[in-house]
């Protein structure tokens, strides 16, 4: 342990991590909610199956790189069947449909884990070359969380690339904006749709086996995240990415801060600076919000 | 045998938004190379019979024919694929993305030498040439009229239907969006069904128009001469 600035760059670092987790998570949500104004109670336990998935996989020998690669795409299938199965036939409803369906969602998927995984925690574990720690500024610093932040980086680099460079990525964000004219275009709307809840849940895929390593994986961990990600789309403006972006970091840093320093009362901490922004910025901090 | 030069035909529409009955009972139709237009007061449901044949709020009894085919109950994106390029009167150019995104969106390989591209909406367009990169949302309106024109062209259809083009325009703008944009689309043989109010504009592009009563219905057909030579036909029917 270092002195005082080893402690501050230590929970610098830890506040840039649990940020990217949130965020990560959190514009898969946004997505899905933007795209097709579907607030998604099971994207958090989607993000626990990501989690148990790697698990899993690296359990069974595989490599956590590889994992990082299989979980999500594993989570998008099962994206894949939730949208074909509840979302689809509900889209001309009113969200309360789908929002009641979804949260019947949560505790399906919660009670599936726990008939697969258990009630015990579990750990992944990581390849030698991530385990121990590297000196940063006066302290000693895991080499996974490092490295962490370079594969969240990574994978909002390359989410920024897809949706601004490739057809998909303009379309998407076409339809974020005005979806019948995407239509009038001869682009089939049920597709984008489809296409945003996939998205959505590969993303929770990733966030998860991204924060297995980071946690332990248990069954709380899917609504604990839920709760964490509404906190950070409500602040950033529901629909709004780049206010995602900059809630994220700010509950990253508050909730990382707070419960070094006031523990039991980190979490009030945040909500009761949610409850602050949203009386003055009901629309969120870049006032982008959407909601009908 | 008729039917075969009727881009557009459409038999005895009821069109329904919510509870009002819109459009009750709308034939009309448009020929390849045609420019036709719609002229009517405000709220006869003039958009309501664009937004029928697109697909947006489908008649509920009737027929629409799309080169020949039914495309009655068809999604949009069906009746996009038909050939069928809508120009809505609030333009709808995607906020965020670029001039060129808002056009490579829209576009779809033509036939021929002729067919519309990037290249050649830039030619026609140079102010959109000069835009490309620039945020669709930022242009001015009439540039923002140009591009939803030209995000129609480059989907290389059979037939662009226009609402309203002179909404919101300048007079000196709808006279540049006539001579130069319009005009221009007539002359190289598009076949267009435009949406007006503004009879002085619709008389100068369309070459037939089909007056709209306060019922939905068409009231009367016209050539230009005749309404030219007829002037109280405009009043009785467009004027308060």
């Amino acid at each position: 342990m270092g002195g005082s600035l080893g402690i501050i760059v230590d929970i610098t670092l830890n506040s840039l991590v649990l940020s990217g987790v949130f965020l990560i998570v959190a514009i898969g949500l946004n997505i899905i909610y933007g795209l097709s104004r579907i607030m998604n109670m099971g994207h958090g336990a989607l993000y626990a199956v990501g989690a148990y998935t790697g698990y899993t996989l690296v359990a069974t020998g595989l490599n956590y790189f590889a994992a990082l690669i299989i979980a999500p795409i594993i989570v998008g299938a099962v994206g894949l069947l939730i949208e074909r199965t509840i979302i689809a036939p509900m889209r001309k409803r009113s969200m309360v449909y789908t929002l009641i369906l979804t949260y019947g969602l949560m505790f399906f998927l919660d009670g599936m884990i726990k008939y697969v995984w258990g009630n015990k925690p579990c750990f992944i574990d990581l390849p030698a070359f991530l385990q121990g720690t590297i000196s940063i500024l006066g302290t000693q610093y895991p080499v996974f969380r490092l490295a962490t932040l370079f594969i969240i980086a990574a994978i909002m680099g390359g989410l920024m690339l897809f949706l601004n460079k490739t057809r998909i990525g303009i379309i998407l964000r076409a339809s974020s904006t005005i979806p019948e004219m995407v239509s009038c275009l001869g682009i089939n709307m049920n597709y984008v749709h489809m296409g945003a809840f996939v998205l959505g849940s590969v993303m929770a895929g990733v966030a998860g086996i991204i924060a297995g390593p980071l946690t332990t994986i248990d069954p709380l961990m899917g609504g604990e995240m839920l709760i964490s990600s509404f906190v950070v789309i409500v602040i950033g403006g529901l629909g709004s990415l780049r206010g995602a972006v900059i809630a994220a970091l700010l509950i990253g840093f508050v909730q990382t801060f707070a419960e070094f320093f006031i523990t039991d009362l980190a979490m009030v901490i945040v909500y009761i600076l949610m409850a602050i922004i949203l009386a003055f910025m009901p629309r969120g901090i870049l006032g982008e919000g959407k909601f009908e | 045998m008729e039917k075969r030069n009727k881009i557009l035909n459409i038999e005895k529409i009821q069109t329904y938004y919510g509870v009002s009955h819109v459009i009750q009972g709308l034939s009309m139709y448009v020929e390849k190379h045609e420019t036709v237009s719609i002229l009517g007061r405000n709220g006869v449901g003039k958009t309501t019979t664009l937004r029928s044949i697109m697909g947006l709020t489908p008649s509920r009894s009737g027929s629409i024919y799309i080169d020949g085919v039914e495309t009655t109950r068809f999604q949009p994106h069906k009746i996009s694929k038909m050939g069928v390029a809508y120009v809505p009167a609030e333009r709808h150019i995607f906020p965020g993305l670029s001039v060129e995104e808002n056009l490579m969106l829209a576009a779809r390989p033509g036939n021929g030498k002729d067919a519309w591209t990037l290249e050649k909406i830039c030619d026609h367009f140079p102010i959109l040439a000069e835009r490309t990169k620039q945020d669709g949302a930022t242009l001015s309106g009439g540039e923002q009229q140009m591009l939803a024109i030209g995000r129609a062209l480059i989907s290389n259809p059979k037939i662009i239907i226009m609402d309203e083009p002179s909404q919101g325009l300048s007079p000196l703008l709808v006279q540049m969006i006539t001579d130069v944009v319009l005009k221009f689309c007539i002359q190289s043989g598009i076949t267009m069904l435009i949406v007006e109010q503004n009879y002085r504009m619709a008389l100068k592009v369309a070459s037939r128009h089909y007056l709209m009563g306060t019922k939905g219905e068409i009231v009367k057909v016209a050539s230009t001469r005749e309404l030219m030579d007829n002037p109280e036909i405009i009043q009785s029917h467009l004027s308060v």
